[in-house]
């Protein structure tokens, strides 16, 4: 997987938001919004090409106390989300 | 923070107006334009709290009539509708208010080229047909404003209420 091109990360206001360049309107009623584990992965992942779900797990055991099954288990229900959301695409 | 806690819905998310709307502004300058759910009565009857979101872009031109995203003090942001301008001094008051703001020309941010109201995807635009029917109506209908606002949204005004 990898991310689309042009959703950025940015801060708005405190937030972590994704922020879609190409488009002209930035919609406040319907923005995406990242915790900081969110955004941590999101930093990891963008621009660097392709990506797994391990990948993602991976990188959660690096940064954050929690065991790898867990952190597999979350990431897939983060790509899930992300897939949903028209961020990453396979 | 628990890796658990990521997981993303659908939620509200209330921001602090000093904090949301410069980033608004700054957005709007880089060429976005900006869509903004409203907050508050002072554009009453057509904008609804909670309900309405208002499409911003920056202000080409400027004018009586429109209505305005503006810093009447710093960090103190209104959407409201210009009534007057002199120079550099321009004077706005909400559709559903009686008194009015000032500001400088340079104050005024945003210029609302249209409203999604009450829920729908089609934009009622500025210059459609609608919004001018409705602001020439409404303007005119000033002299009554208080008594029409009173009927529409009937209240026990702060004024006769018992001070405790």
């Amino acid at each position: 997987m990898k991310t689309k091109k042009g959703f950025h990360l940015r801060n708005v206001c405190g937030e972590y938001v994704i922020v879609a360049e190409g488009i002209e309107n930035i919609d406040f009623s319907k923005i995406i919004n990242m915790n900081e584990s969110a955004a941590f992965l999101w930093k990891k992942i963008d621009g660097s090409g392709d990506f797994t779900t391990d990948d993602l797990g991976a990188y959660l055991c690096e940064e954050y106390d929690v065991d790898e099954a867990t952190a597999k288990a979350d990431a897939a229900q983060l790509v899930q989300q992300w897939i949903d959301a028209e961020i990453i695409e396979e | 923070m628990k890796a658990s806690e990521m997981g993303k819905e659908i939620k509200t998310m209330q921001m602090a107006n000093a904090v949301l709307l410069p980033e608004v502004v700054r957005l709007l300058e880089e060429g976005h334009t900006v869509t903004l759910p409203l907050r508050g009565y002072s554009m009453r009857p057509f904008l609804e709290d909670g309900r309405d979101k208002a499409l911003l872009s920056k202000p080409e031109s400027i004018n009586v009539g429109d209505a305005v995203l503006a810093e009447i003090a710093p960090k103190h942001f209104v959407l409201h509708r210009i009534v007057s301008i002199k120079g550099d001094h321009v004077t706005l008051r909400g559709d559903g208010n009686i008194g009015v703001e000032h500001c400088r020309l340079g104050n005024v941010k945003a210029t609302a080229i249209g409203f999604y109201r009450k829920g729908r995807e089609k934009l009622d635009s500025t210059d459609g047909l609608k919004w001018r029917v409705y602001s020439w109506l409404w303007l005119r209908l000033l002299p009554l404003r208080r008594y029409l606002l009173f009927a529409m949204h009937p209240h026990i005004p702060r004024r006769w209420k018992k001070k405790k």
